[in-house]
């Protein structure tokens, strides 16, 4: 049942890929509320489908790399509908619907039934290792998304010479504000995921735990993450260097990602 | 039905003409009244704004429109027929309820977009209806184009983007800070144009306005006037750093703003974003002070380019616009076609019959004799035509009616006539 669910989401969730396509194909934005629409209306199926998955297999559905995929395009959809309520921000849907479309269906196409893990696996903390981590990356591939938007919007504002970008995205300060929210947010996440993970395996991996690229890459990633926030706090950055460093930081979180296929001890299951 | 519309707007006719044609506010009630009161003329409305004269007909068949509306015209603002008659269009049925369409969209508009011709219609309906010129067909047509106005406005951003410099400037600070609620604007030197820039910020949520002039008396005046503060012209720089917006319109032969100047207003701010608004040429505002971060300025070709930027903006939206009014025209027609009054009555007469004849192929009538018969089917005969010739009479009314279109809608559903 908890597939069906999540292919009710995704063929939802297509609408929103459709009204993307269609905006970006046309220059501008049509039936955005009923994309919104259709965009919340999969969100609540893919909660269903989350629920449903958890209580069939007895444990936070985060153990395999289908489900933390589904999991990680829920809470992207959760951040934006959160942004979107706060800030009125809808162009951001642009990137967000075709982004929240591919993961959810490479979860649905990926989905499979559920291995015997390793007892690593089975520790109660890795699910909320998991969760806490993907947050994180969701708020700071939102605060990526402001940031590029702030660069387009920032350049036609500098060049003083409007075009289609000028009148489609919201103004500087509410993209700039917007990103530093979902970093803020994003930060404690990714901090406590960290320190999960951490905890977890200088247990089980024993002493060479450090010198997992993974480990490695997940701990620079942090470092860029409070350098980030650091930046902005007491220096004043704002703008387009924040803008430029958050980009910096969603790509450093892709080479922590990356790092699971490096690693011979952080893996999911089924892979 | 013979819609028509006759007149003459700012595409075809000099503002000599224009405004001798023109109606004055007062004179629009008697003027559509007299037009309604001509031979030949079943509804009228009468449209005058600065940019044009537009007479809305519904004429009996085979009255041509022109000459009734140049005659109108000449009589009713005295002048002669060959003084304006050249200016005047034509345009009939389909035509003439486009054309209608895209005057209250604002589409036929000498500046694109701009709302206040809707109200213009708006205030021409409301005067024939009140003086009684109105019947059914012009009511549905007047009320549909308000209907497609509002679907232009919401569908496109055809009235979006500021066609002037100083809501222009209005415009960029929203792009630049979103809100403008509680932004502090400074205004260096006094000018028509920065002063208007200032009240449209103002109106716009900015909090404090500080006002600096090299003559210290005038800062004064224009602060009080501005409900701001005046500043003295040496202190300009120590305060620049305070305010987000900095209009700028002095008469200096150079630069009072470095680019250094910058740079130190950023580190007192924090890095939150200024604007500069340079409208004194030679210019007042360092050009390369746009070089640093979270620094916009603008200069007076800066704005202009973008109003321009923002009227070909228009222009697109002009475009999908268009195709909202065709479809809009083609849904119009087909339901004036269907609420036309004699198909409305043939179908009325035709399903009361067939009710008849239904119910009487229902009722026993085997087991009466013939004269019985024949007397029942009489009664039942007469009973719908006592009926049908109450309602005919007043169906036949109703199109002069304002309201009589969607009675005869309203009748078609009741009955359920076919379409």
């Amino acid at each position: 049942m908890s597939l069906l669910w999540l292919w009710v989401a995704l063929l939802l969730y297509s609408l929103g890929l459709v009204h993307a396509v269609v905006t970006v194909a046309l220059r501008r934005e049509r039936w955005f509320r009923l994309a919104l629409g259709a965009f919340a209306l999969g969100f609540l199926f893919h909660f269903v489908s989350l629920v449903e998955h958890g209580l069939d297999t007895g444990r936070f559905p985060v153990t395999n790399i289908s489900d933390a995929t589904s999991l990680f395009a829920f809470l992207i959809t959760l951040g934006f509908l959160l942004g979107y309520w706060a800030y009125g921000v809808s162009s951001l849907s642009v990137f967000v619907f075709p982004f929240v479309f591919v993961m959810t269906l490479a979860a649905a196409l990926s989905q499979r039934p559920l291995a015997v893990g390793p007892p690593i696996l089975e520790s109660a903390w890795v699910p909320l290792h998991v969760s806490f981590s993907l947050t994180g990356y969701a708020g700071m591939l939102l605060a990526f998304l402001a940031g590029v938007m702030y660069l387009f919007q920032e350049r036609e504002l500098k060049r003083r010479k409007p075009r289609a970008f000028y009148y489609r995205l919201p103004p500087l300060e509410t993209i700039d504000h917007l990103g530093s929210v979902a970093l803020g947010v994003g930060f404690p996440f990714i901090t406590v995921g960290l320190l999960l993970g951490t905890a977890n395996a200088a247990r089980h991996w024993g002493p060479d735990w450090m010198s997992d690229p993974k480990v490695m890459l997940s701990f620079l990633l942090w470092f860029i993450y409070l350098l980030l926030i650091l930046a902005r706090v007491s220096a004043g950055w704002r703008g387009r260097k924040a803008a430029i460093f958050s980009i910096v930081g969603m790509a450093m979180a892709l080479a922590s990602w990356a790092g699971n296929y490096l690693s011979s001890h952080h893996t999911f299951l089924g892979r | 039905m013979e819609i028509s519309l006759v007149g003459l707007s700012h595409h075809t006719a000099p503002i000599e003409v224009r405004e001798r044609v023109h109606f004055p506010e007062g004179e629009i009630a008697r003027a559509v009244e007299m037009l309604r009161a001509r031979p030949g003329v079943a509804e009228a409305a009468l449209l005058s704004t600065c940019n044009r004269t537009e007479a809305l007909l519904r004429l009996e068949p085979d009255t041509p429109a022109l000459p009734l509306v140049a005659d109108f015209l000449a009589d009713a603002r005295r002048m002669r027929r060959s003084e304006f008659e050249s200016y005047l269009y034509h345009h009939s049925q389909r035509d003439a309820v486009r054309h209608i369409f895209r005057v209250a969209s604002s589409l036929d508009a000498m500046v694109i977009g701009e709302p206040q011709v809707l109200g213009q219609v708006k205030a021409a309906y409301a005067t024939a209806r009140a003086v009684g010129s109105l019947g059914g067909v012009l009511d549905e047509v007047l009320t549909h184009a308000f209907a497609v106005a509002k679907k232009v406005r919401t569908e496109t951003a055809i009235g979006a983007s500021a066609v002037s410099v100083s809501y222009a400037a209005v415009e960029l600070a929203r792009k630049i800070f979103g809100s403008l609620e509680g932004r502090t604007v400074f205004l260096i030197g006094a000018g028509k144009m920065s002063e208007l820039a200032a009240k449209h910020l103002r109106r716009s949520g900015a909090q404090a306005i500080l006002v600096t002039n090299r003559t210290y008396g005038r800062a004064i005046e224009l602060a009080e006037e501005l409900g701001g503060q005046p500043i003295k012209f040496d202190d300009l720089v120590k305060y620049a750093g305070q305010a987000d917006i900095v209009i700028s319109s002095t008469g200096a032969p150079h630069h009072i703003l470095r680019k250094q100047h910058g740079e130190q207003f950023l580190a007192e701010r924090r890095n939150r974003p200024m604007f500069f608004i340079d409208i004194a040429v030679p210019r007042d505002i360092d050009p390369a002070m746009n070089e640093l971060d979270n620094m916009f300025v603008y200069d007076i070709d800066d704005l202009k380019g973008v109003v321009d930027a923002n009227r070909r903006e228009r222009q697109r939206e002009a475009q999908r616009a268009e195709e909202i009014v065709d479809r809009e025209v083609d849904r119009f027609l087909a339901r004036l076609k269907r609420l036309e009054l004699t198909p409305t009555i043939l179908a009325l007469q035709e399903k009361l019959h067939g009710l008849r004849e239904q119910e009487l192929a229902r009722a026993r009538l085997k087991d009466l004799t013939p004269e019985q018969r024949a007397a029942v089917e009489e009664m039942s005969r007469s009973l719908v035509n006592k009926i049908l010739h109450m309602s005919l009479t007043q169906l036949k009314r109703l199109p002069q009616e304002p309201d009589g279109l969607k009675l005869i809608e309203f009748i078609r559903q009741t009955f359920q006539l076919k379409d």
